[in-house]
């Protein structure tokens, strides 16, 4: 990305930067949610997946298992973890937006997770 | 002079004439919510809109799905061979039936089956089967099997939208019935589209962009060149600005671009020594390239009031690029990037709310156009 587009993104309060690398795509998004919207729109038209490029907030998590991922960062998130924080906990280990909303879907079906409000989960 | 904001009321319609100050249509049309959701039906609801591109569902039961104002349909090719659109919403209880399914990626199936109950659609929109327990009440004891009457196909099939085609470009219209024909709404385009081979050239790229400013911004700078000399300095080195022409029919304009060395015409798609941009109200363009052999289509697709999508298709010979049509495509790819910036920068002015209404030059009655339309259509 140029510097002066680096520049840009510095001056507003975000979250970080989505990208399609096969659309040369950067976005930068405000909220950790705004990604996952990104990607459905996306994917809507492409069929591409979309990835975190940089996250400017607090998204860690030591398993790269989305349950497990999902349970830590439910610690500090007791009224649920949005999915694009869980997307980006996830991101370190390569794992695409997508993928990650994918994981997630095979947990709702099995009920080991719970949505309490739209696009926040946590753990049964 | 030029209107502000600034509480003296000096914002008026947008004039039919270009040389009167009021030429353009006044800011909030391009930054309040409401004014978006106004489009959805004054613009994308009344409109034909560009659906796709029919060689990508080139048999019975191929489909894509798109989203266009706010409306899921689907868009297939029925066993007759004619490409149909329909909402992408079952008759039985208004569930969404396909998932989303990308143009460049199309699905296949034999009928439209929804997954809530099983109602299951011919190719031609009408209702094939129900499963048994539509046909009898053996759940509800106050019901004889007798009493269920028998679903109708046809009154009981999917809603169809209109759909009409310039050559292998697909096109809907939401209105029950069109108020304009395709050919009345493309008028000289689509015999012009028509007589070139545009099947026959495959799909090669799509780049998907998300922009921060109102689709209409990106549309008028889209549709005038007063920009390009000092904003796209590479491109306009191999054109002849002052033999480029800017011609305006009633619901398309075309950017006729003259280029400094002529090629040969096997470089080219269409006949003339030129490219030819088309841009078709409300919100597609065709772009007919004067130095490569090869067309591309943008769908300037709104999000919100803030935000679109440009959807970008390059079509060539083959969908295998030459490394000069690699170079083409980055090349393009580049004029969107700087065009990307000069819109932003644009939308952040608009939105301080100091300018109460634009004002264009003699060279921009293209963007008068444009402008033109979205008030007619927002009068409507």
């Amino acid at each position: 990305m140029p510097d002066d587009e680096d520049a840009k993104l510095a001056e507003k309060p975000r979250a970080g930067v989505v990208t399609c690398p096969a659309c040369d795509l950067h976005v930068s998004v405000a909220e950790p949610n705004d990604a996952v919207e990104l990607y459905r729109r996306h994917a809507n038209v492409t069929g591409h997946d979309v990835e975190w490029e940089r996250v400017a907030f607090d998204a860690e998590a030591e398993s790269d298992d989305a349950k497990e991922a999902l349970i830590e960062l439910g610690e500090d998130h007791p009224d649920g973890v949005a999915l694009g924080r869980l997307a980006a906990a996830l991101a370190d280990n390569g794992v695409a937006i997508g993928e990650t909303l994918d994981a997630v879907r095979d947990l709702r079906m099995s009920g080991e997770i719970y949505e309490p409000q739209d696009d926040y989960v946590l753990a049964v | 002079m030029t209107r502000w904001n600034n509480n003296r009321d000096e914002i008026g319609a947008v004039s039919a004439d270009i040389t009167a100050e009021t030429n353009a249509l006044p800011a909030k049309y391009f930054t309040d919510p409401e004014v978006h959701e106004m489009e959805k039906e004054k613009v994308f609801g009344q409109y034909w809109v560009y659906a796709g591109h029919a060689t990508h569902i080139p048999d019975a039961g191929d489909y894509f799905t798109r989203t266009i104002g706010g409306k899921q349909i689907i868009v297939t090719r029925d066993d007759d061979g004619d490409v149909r659109a329909f909402y992408n919403v079952c008759a039985h209880r208004g569930s969404k039936m396909l998932d989303d399914t990308p143009m460049t990626d199309p699905g296949s199936l034999s009928r439209i089956t929804c997954p809530y109950h099983l109602w299951a659609y011919e190719l031609d929109g009408s209702l094939q089967s129900t499963p048994k327990s539509f046909e009898e009440a053996s759940l509800n004891p106050d019901l004889d099997d007798d009493a269920v009457s028998e679903l109708d196909p046809e009154e009981n099939g999917l809603m169809e939208v209109n759909t009409d085609a310039i050559g292998p470009l697909v096109f809907v219209n939401f209105e029950d019935e069109p108020s304009l024909s395709l050919a009345e709404q493309a008028g000289s385009m689509k015999t012009e589209l028509e007589d070139l081979p545009l099947g026959e050239y495959e799909h090669a790229r799509r780049y998907v962009s998300e922009v921060e400013c109102n689709w209409k911004t990106f549309s008028g700078n889209y549709s005038e060149c007063d920009h390009c000399q000092a904003n796209h300095q590479d491109w306009v080195r191999g054109l002849e600005l002052m033999d480029s022409e800017l011609e305006v029919n009633d619901y398309h304009w075309v950017l006729h671009y003259k280029h400094k060395e002529d090629v040969d015409d096997e470089m080219r798609i269409h006949p003339e020594h030129e490219a030819k941009f088309y841009y078709f109200w409300p919100n597609f363009t065709v772009n007919m390239y004067g130095t490569a052999d090869g067309y591309g289509t943008y769908i300037i697709d709104p999000i919100d009031e803030g935000r679109f999508q440009l959807i970008a298709d390059y079509y060539f010979r083959d969908a295998d690029l030459s490394e000069e049509e690699e170079k083409f495509v980055q090349t393009s790819r580049q004029l969107q990037e700087e065009d990307f910036e000069l819109v932003e920068r644009q939308y952040e002015g608009l939105k301080s709310g100091a300018l109460g209404q634009a004002q264009l030059g003699p060279n921009e009655h293209t963007v008068h156009k444009l402008h033109r339309l979205a008030q007619d259509a927002y009068n409507a």
